[in-house]
């Protein structure tokens, strides 16, 4: 097992190496080689999983007590995700870049992340996690700007790695909080000790743990574009598709894996993981409203990643922990193919719209509308109640008192929005057949709910096997319940609202009038502008800049 | 007496004035090299001679010292004055470390650690000029496609400035965070900042330099031999930074 994790970590730095050395004589085969290698590379990552789930587990050290290499679930699931989705942009890669200038230096970036990124879920201290996680943000600079004639891929590149360093500096921080407390940088040893010693001692007038999760969680946000981070994200889009794929699909969730990796901690905070939550809902809300006002696809391809990195620190704030991880996973597949698959889409649809003009695209997309439409009662009656059913049924089947934790109960709450927006969104389409098309929104929801909630359950059982500590995590994720009352209520009953002003808008048939029609265009202008925070950004940026520039002139240069 | 020439050979402001007025009017590029090398090697051993403690408000202006610098080195366009700004600002950070107590032979290892890419840096700055005219940023651009060797051995000298893991400076000061975050907080969110600001610096002087179409101006690229000189200083450093992280332990 020792030289299994070790090579899962070194071969895709020796393809790197190879072919920077052996680019000239290797030339176009240098993507081969590469490729050859990440399959390998693949390959012992499923199988360390395979040996994980079979209960194996344990850690290399490399020199001395640093260059730890942990064997764990958590790091053995995420170096199968990492590797596979490295292995399909590799493969995509071979022929999409061929024309591109660096064609073998593109391959040796790829290579090093991909080993970079490996090391980083399997690294068992803090300084190896720190390095790769630092490493990342520079790598992803340079894959970015794999154009090197381009200036705008550059910029942005700049802005990714800027807020990457941003979210070094916290886990540094971090990292000397917990080596001053613990004397050791393994993470076995300080985990140990804090489940050993839960009390955590106190720092700076604070409890450790409070501190070091909250620093944590600050590198989780600027990893996950989580808002006020964001910016950089949906402006990433300069660099090559590839690029972009790894990136939405394997880097930008890295903020939910740090938080699993600490798990020990955070489950000895009290007030982190609510501000966790909040973040995370922020985000998930905003990058959703910037994601439905853009023009520009890719600008809204990357807000969309900007709402579901929000959705999944949010289920991290919640205390669930591993239903995070099956997010990112899950997000990860769904984006990676969007993005690998939108070129080859677009020049097919160039051709033919690829449509199979069959009963159920008839039904679904060219259809009529109904003469007489359903009495709205019953309509609100099964908007409310089938979700709700089919959410209770799915977690009763996993867990009989899952009920009684607070964040299950926010979790199926936004769980619940979902589905009556779904099924109030079929209502609106007034089809002729309107049931036969709520029986398929039912049916998709019932097998998205059931599908979720089981796998889930049973990444929770892999990841969290004992039963104490993900009851830790929720109770760690609790907070006041007068807020919680209040926050959900609140929720309710502006969602309910939405669906009122939809309702009414649509009944009159026109959007607000007048006053309030002015108002909500300058919203949107408002939302459709990105909130002018890249603006902001900019014009803080040249501020600074100026700034630099008058004191180097006062001080004339020297 | 000794600490006040200690605060030019590790520059202080406003000592730290006359370094980089001194470095500017050094345009032999291995005389900077060299200079770059022994300067604040001069500043450690009048620091170790002086038998008395350092004062507190040293701390201070250091801090000050290098968050001013690298702060200013953002604007920079000059590569010359970019390294004088960066190496002011890296050596500065010597001083919490000599007044944590730490024994003469890290601090050295610290100081050639942040000296060495800059020398290098420097080396590579003289070529640019006997090419170019100058160093400059923004002036000529696209390094990359029109020089891919050089750009290449640049990259990497500037990333070992601006301490990027695992270079030398990195663990350097990884190791002065760590070792301040409980104890002086302050002081270990003022190196982070000054950290992120050399990022920021290295940055801008690489996107100047390198990126953007072909210039059309003929110039010779490193040769195999020069190429293999850079890349061996390169894999030293390298090296020697998994030394230091050695001793961190």
């Amino acid at each position: 097992m020792e030289q299994l994790i070790i090579a899962l970590a070194a071969l895709p730095l020796l393809s790197a190496l190879s072919i920077q050395l052996l680019s000239a004589r290797l030339g176009r085969h240098a993507a081969r080689l590469s490729v050859a290698v990440t399959t390998v590379t693949f390959a012992l990552a499923v199988a360390m999983l395979s040996s994980s789930i079979g209960g194996a587990s344990g850690e290399v050290a490399l020199a001395g007590s640093w260059g730890i290499l942990r064997f764990d679930p958590l790091g053995a699931l995420m170096a199968v995700v990492i590797a596979g989705i490295s292995l399909i942009v590799h493969i995509y890669s071979v022929r999409y870049m061929v024309e591109e200038a660096g064609y073998a230096r593109f391959f040796v970036l790829l290579d090093a992340m991909t080993a970079t990124l490996l090391t980083m879920v399997v690294a068992g201290d803090l300084i190896t996690l720190v390095v790769a996680w630092h490493l990342v943000g520079v790598l992803l600079y340079f894959l970015l700007g794999q154009d090197t004639r381009s200036h705008s891929a550059h910029r942005y590149a700049f802005w990714t790695l800027i807020t990457y360093r941003i979210g070094d500096l916290p886990l540094v921080l971090a990292a000397g909080l917990l080596h001053y407390a613990y004397g050791t940088w393994s993470l076995s040893e300080i985990f140990a000790r804090i489940a050993v010693e839960p009390a955590a001692p106190m720092v700076l007038g604070m409890p450790l743990m409070e501190l070091v999760g909250s620093l944590i969680a600050a590198a989780a946000f600027a990893r996950s574009a989580q808002f006020l981070l964001h910016t950089w994200l949906p402006y990433s889009m300069a660099g090559p598709t590839p690029v972009s794929a790894l990136m939405h699909a394997g880097i930008v969730n890295a903020g939910g894996f740090l938080i699993n990796r600490f798990a020990p901690v955070f489950v000895h905070t009290e007030n982190v993981l609510p501000v966790v939550f909040v973040v995370g809902l922020v985000t998930a809300l905003i990058g959703s409203s910037l994601m439905l006002t853009q023009n520009d696809i890719k600008k809204s391809l990357g807000y969309s990643t900007m709402g579901q990195m929000g959705f999944m620190i949010m289920e991290c704030g919640v205390g669930a922990f591993s239903l995070a991880i099956y997010h990112l996973i899950a997000h990860g597949v769904f984006k990676g193919t969007l993005f690998l698959g939108a070129g080859s889409m677009i020049n097919a649809a160039r051709k033919s719209d690829g449509v199979p003009k069959d009963e159920l695209y008839s039904f679904v997309v060219e259809r009529q509308p109904a003469a007489v439409r359903q009495p709205w009662l019953l309509m609100v009656a099964i908007t409310v109640a089938v979700p709700v059913l089919l959410l209770l049924t799915a977690h009763l089947l996993v867990a009989e008192d899952y009920f009684q934790k607070q964040g299950a109960i926010v979790l199926l709450f936004f769980g619940w929005v979902t589905g009556a927006q779904l099924l109030y969104t079929t209502y609106r389409m007034q089809t002729q057949n309107f049931w036969r098309l709520l029986r398929l929104s039912v049916f998709s929801l019932a097998v998205v709910v059931f599908g979720y909630t089981l796998i889930s359950h049973a990444f929770n059982l892999f990841l969290y096997p004992d039963e104490a500590f993900r009851e830790g995590i929720y109770a760690a994720a609790n907070m006041d319940l007068l807020r919680f009352n209040v926050l959900a209520g609140l929720m309710t009953a502006l969602i309910v609202l939405g669906w009122l002003v939809t309702y009414y808008a649509e009944q009159s048939g026109s959007r607000a009038p007048g006053h309030a029609g002015q108002l909500w265009l300058t919203f949107y202008a408002f939302i459709s502008r990105e909130l002018y925070l890249p603006d902001l950004f900019t014009r803080l940026t040249r501020l600074l800049l100026g700034a630099a520039g008058r004191l180097n002139v006062w001080l004339r240069w020297v | 007496m000794l600490y006040w020439l200690a605060g030019l050979f590790l520059p202080l402001f406003p000592l730290s004035m006359g370094f980089n007025a001194l470095l500017v009017r050094v345009r032999n590029g291995p005389l900077r090299a060299v200079l770059l090398l022994v300067w604040p090697q001069l500043g450690l051993s009048l620091a170790f001679a002086a038998s008395n403690e350092v004062p507190d408000w040293v701390l201070i202006v250091a801090l000050f010292t290098a968050a001013l610098y690298a702060f200013r080195a953002i604007a920079l366009r000059e590569m010359g004055q970019w390294i004088g700004f960066l190496a002011t600002s890296a050596w500065a950070l010597l001083w919490p470390v000599l007044m944590s107590g730490a024994e003469a032979s890290p601090i050295r290892l610290y100081a050639l650690g942040f000296s060495v890419p800059l020398a290098l840096l420097a080396l590579l700055g003289a070529r640019l000029e006997s090419h170019f005219g100058a160093a400059y940023t923004g002036l000529y651009g696209g390094l990359a496609e029109t020089l891919p060797r050089f750009s290449g051995v640049l990259v990497f000298v500037v990333l070992a400035v601006i301490a990027v893991p695992v270079f030398p400076g990195f663990f350097a000061l990884f190791n002065t965070v760590v070792s301040t975050t409980a104890a002086a907080p302050s002081v270990a969110l003022s190196l982070v900042v000054i950290w992120l600001l050399w990022s920021w610096a290295g940055v801008r002087l690489l996107q100047g330099l390198i990126i953007g179409p072909a210039n059309g101006i003929e110039a010779p690229d490193l040769s195999a031999a020069a190429l293999w000189s850079y890349t061996s200083a390169i894999v030293v450093l390298l090296i020697s930074g998994l030394y230091f992280a050695g001793d961190l332990l």
